[in-house]
């Protein structure tokens, strides 16, 4: 609207001015304050995402007794690390994790967004809401999983967990062999959002 | 159903044009005006000061006139850049900001 947007060499620094200027004056009106956008932010950046996700599956890897309870009682033994508050609010009190084993791979899916175990998980990818791997995942897991470059061999099971309003599923990865020395901090590096969703495993670096 | 607006508002936009960067699950941004960009537009949204889907149908209609004079050499693409401009649009439709004032803005 300012002017038709065309490439210009210093654009980087003309787009960062625009916000400046639009910002400024947000503020100058009292629509929005210097702290709004950082609010707004924190949201995604400190408090929901698949940071959480990964802290809970590290600590299930160094702890099998705090495993047990997380596949027994999810949102109980959530609790019991200190996370932001609102893990078991809102969409977080319907969660329930599933582990993997040498003999079961796990896998969630869902065509709707709202069950998606966002505060462990983050957004969900673009893919998550299309109702052609919903009903594929759901008919043939292991033809999906391969594409997905996940071949899984035919002696171990494939369980499919359809998120819902009641319940929404994450998986909780095998541990990586070769990771025997590894801290918490250093194992939770490992554990992404895709393994989470059972499309992926856990790999050591 | 209960939820946060913000994540309400960004996983309306997964697999459509309009899908903002992310890397591993989280939101990534390549520079502090990107992030600003990103966070007015939902804090505004979030105020009441126009509807997000208007701000989507904005933004997608932003892409799509990009899209359009970029049919070939699709090299200085930038999501933001197309986020930044919808989201000028929307604060001079919704009548809180007159471009005017942002013309002076930048000339000062």
């Amino acid at each position: 609207m300012i002017d038709r947007f065309q490439y210009r060499e210093d654009r980087e620094a003309y787009s960062a001015a625009r916000v400046k200027a639009l910002e400024a004056l947000l503020i100058k009106k009292g629509i929005i304050t210097d702290k709004t956008v950082d609010t707004v932010l924190d949201f995604f950046e400190t408090k929901m995402g698949p940071f959480n996700g990964a802290k809970i599956v590290a600590r299930a890897w160094v702890d099998p007794s705090f495993k047990d309870r997380l596949v027994t009682d999810t949102p109980a033994a959530i609790a019991e690390l200190n996370l932001p508050e609102g893990m078991a609010g809102a969409e977080g009190e319907h969660m329930r994790a599933v582990a993997n084993s040498p003999d079961v791979h796990n896998l969630i899916i869902c065509t709707l967004c709202s069950c998606y175990p966002w505060p462990v998980l983050g957004l969900p990818p673009y893919w998550y809401k299309d109702p052609t791997f919903r009903s594929r995942a759901a008919r043939e897991p292991r033809a999906v999983l391969g594409e997905f470059g996940l071949p899984v061999p035919e002696a171990i099971e494939i369980k499919v967990w359809d998120s819902s309003a009641q319940i929404r599923w994450f998986v909780v990865p095998e541990r990586p062999v070769g990771t025997e020395g590894m801290t918490e901090a250093e194992l939770e590096a490992l554990v992404t959002p895709e393994a989470m969703m059972g499309v992926a495993i856990a790999k050591a670096a | 159903m209960l939820t946060q607006f913000e994540h309400f508002a960004i996983t309306e936009m997964m697999g459509k044009t309009d899908n903002p960067p992310r890397a591993n699950g989280s939101l990534c941004f390549g520079s502090q005006w990107e992030r600003s960009s990103f966070g007015m537009a939902l804090a505004l949204a979030k105020n009441g000061i126009f509807e997000w889907d208007d701000f989507r149908d904005e933004l997608i209609s932003t892409i799509k006139a990009w899209e359009d004079a970029h049919p070939v050499d699709r090299s200085t693409w930038n999501y933001y850049d197309q986020f930044l401009a919808a989201l000028e649009k929307a604060v001079v439709k919704a009548g809180i900001i007159d471009p005017e004032e942002i013309r002076a803005v930048l000339a000062a």
